[in-house]
């Protein structure tokens, strides 16, 4: 109730002011921080002679047969590799936030390939990265191309 | 303290990210407005530059054309010598008059008056008082007020702009800059992408997407004290965070095994609850003004589109319907025209739409537009854009007569997040 009153008060105010046409003011300041941020360690990833890159269409995340040829390759090691990350990445047309989407449901499609070749779920870490991490930095097909991507690495 | 000021000037000298708008199409049929240099009532310069900081705040997103002080053929500073004829044979519509005073506290105090010229009338006599160190924040009050009382809209010329800044590979950067594209300050930095800026409504936080862990998580950063929280929840991702108008909730995105919905955070008691379930693509929160419905993407139907959710019923509405893909739409402080990201084979526009009509209004030229964000008083939209490989913003007025970039001298700058109004 105290607080419908303030409100209407403030609202009397504003009116009063209003139309009167003068008005009244005092400068306020206000200062910004810069936070730091902490430092995480990676683990050591596993080479193979492996073309580590599957390739999507603009705005897909559905598996070519080539691509899953690419997978099937992999399922030997991925069985002995402690773990497998998949990192999903989109060129750099249409929304950010949309893209990080899109990048992570290309990598879960990796993943779920993966999963039906028999390579345990619990050890595929997915992330996307949307379009933050392009390869290349043109705005063309060559370079979209490229761009449009989930890498595999081994650890 | 000290430590701060050690870091922040560490931080000036590496980057100069500073932006400044530049006016690339101007109307030739703009309002004329004469800021007649102040009176100070002691001799010093400080009424001229105050006027000038006035004068460059009024012309900032070319909404006015100037009278140059060489032209005016008088310069007063109160009614009594005001003479009408001297502006109207120049064509000017509105004039700005004002002097300067000392109080006795050794406060700088103003009186400034607005005069439509057309009309032959006062439209508002205003006061400020504040530090001669305050000069640009008095300005800018003062911009503000000239403007509401001249257009009728809320001026934003004391607003804040969040932007990300890349400025060469792995290196990523949060700035907050006046809406002129000075006074910048690093807000943080890292080596993993930053995403998604937003402000909260008192503007004292920012809460942001950071990838510093290895994964995308909510960071909320205190604005004041540098000091930073998370968003603690049980998905593999947590992406695109907005705050509610009310500030009550923090609308965000969340992936549990790759099915990325709509969530809602309760800033007050921490808990989280599920907003839509779909299995496709749910992104890109914004709120309503009044905090009640959600405008999101999604790509349910086969291609991003624009849907809306009433928080309290949990009814879904498809808002667009032509092109293949529609995406990242925000409110106007109306809350019934939106702005969004319209593509059409693989053209990338800003447009605004009523929530209500069909048709979609284009308001950019350029092909790889993003990221949309609204003045809080509805008239001016920043978003950022591309070319020859360097990202950078750009502007327009809603009705188009000005066009604007904030070009960057190196890097790429993206995700403008324009500030609410200080109440």
């Amino acid at each position: 109730m105290k607080k419908f009153r303030n409100i209407l008060l403030s609202a009397v105010i504003l009116f009063i002011y209003g139309c009167a046409s003068t008005v009244s003011d005092k400068v306020s300041s206000f200062s910004y921080a810069t936070a730091e941020s902490d430092i995480y360690d990676s683990a050591e990833k596993i080479d193979i002679n492996l073309a580590n890159k599957i390739y999507f269409n603009f705005d897909k995340a559905s598996l070519s047969n080539s691509s899953k040829e690419l997978i099937s390759k992999y399922v030997k090691f991925a069985k002995d590799a402690k773990a497998i990350r998949l990192e999903g990445h989109c060129d750099e047309r249409g929304t950010r936030e949309y893209n990080l989407a899109l990048g992570e449901k290309r990598a879960i499609e990796v993943k779920n390939y993966l999963i039906i070749k028999g390579v345990s779920s619990s050890k595929i870490k997915v992330i996307s990265y949307g379009e933050e991490k392009p390869i290349e930095s043109g705005s063309n097909e060559t370079s979209w191309e490229k761009n449009r991507r989930v890498e595999i690495s081994l650890f | 303290m000290r430590l701060f000021l050690v870091i922040f000037i560490i931080f000036s000298l590496v980057s100069s990210a500073q932006l400044k708008i530049e006016i690339s199409k101007g109307s030739e049929s703009l309002p004329k407005i004469a800021i007649v240099p102040f009176k100070s009532s002691f001799a010093s310069t400080t009424g001229d530059n105050l006027s000038s900081l006035v004068e460059s705040n009024l012309i900032l997103f070319g909404e006015f054309d100037k009278l140059s002080k060489s032209e005016m053929l008088s310069f007063p500073h109160s009614e009594e010598n005001f003479y009408f004829r001297d502006w109207k044979v120049l064509e000017v519509d509105y004039a700005v008059i004002g002097n300067l005073l000392i109080s006795d506290a050794n406060d700088l105090v103003i009186n400034y008056t607005v005069i439509d010229i057309a009309l032959n009338k006062i439209l508002l006599k205003g006061d400020i008082s504040g530090k001669n160190s305050d000069l640009e924040q008095i300005s800018k009050i003062i911009s503000n007020r000239v403007y509401k009382s001249i257009t009728g809209l809320k001026g934003v010329f004391n607003t804040k702009l969040a932007y990300i800044l890349n400025p060469i590979k792995d290196s990523y950067m949060i700035y907050i800059s006046d809406i002129d594209g000075s006074d910048e300050k690093l807000l943080f930095k890292s080596s993993s992408p930053l995403m998604s800026p937003s402000w909260s409504s008192d503007r004292k936080k920012l809460a942001y997407v950071s990838f510093e862990k290895g994964y995308p998580e909510i960071f909320i950063q205190n604005l004041t004290s540098g000091k930073r929280s998370y968003i603690e929840t049980l998905g593999m991702s947590n992406s695109a965070p907005v705050w509610s108008p009310n500030s009550k909730y923090i609308s965000f995105v969340m992936s549990m095994s790759g099915n990325p919905d709509i969530y809602l955070y309760n800033l007050r008691n921490k808990k989280i609850s599920r907003l839509t379930t779909h299995y496709g693509i749910d992104t890109e929160p914004a709120w309503s003004p009044d905090s009640k419905k959600i405008l999101f993407t999604s790509n349910r139907s086969g291609s991003p589109q624009i849907y809306e959710l009433t928080i309290s019923s949990g009814r879904i509405k498809r808002i667009t319907l032509d092109g293949d893909y529609n995406a990242r739409a925000r409110y106007f402080p109306n809350g019934k025209d939106i702005v969004l990201v319209h593509g059409n084979n693989g053209i990338f526009h800003i447009a605004t739409k009523n929530l209500k009509k069909r048709f979609i209004n284009p308001i950019s030229k350029t092909s790889l537009d993003e990221s949309p964000t609204i003045s809080p008083n509805g008239n001016i939209i920043i978003y950022a854009t591309k070319k020859d490989n360097q990202g950078f913003l750009a502007g327009s007025t809603i009705n188009g007569r000005s066009k604007f970039t904030l070009p960057v001298k190196e890097g790429s700058v993206r995700e403008p997040a324009w500030s609410p109004l200080l109440n």
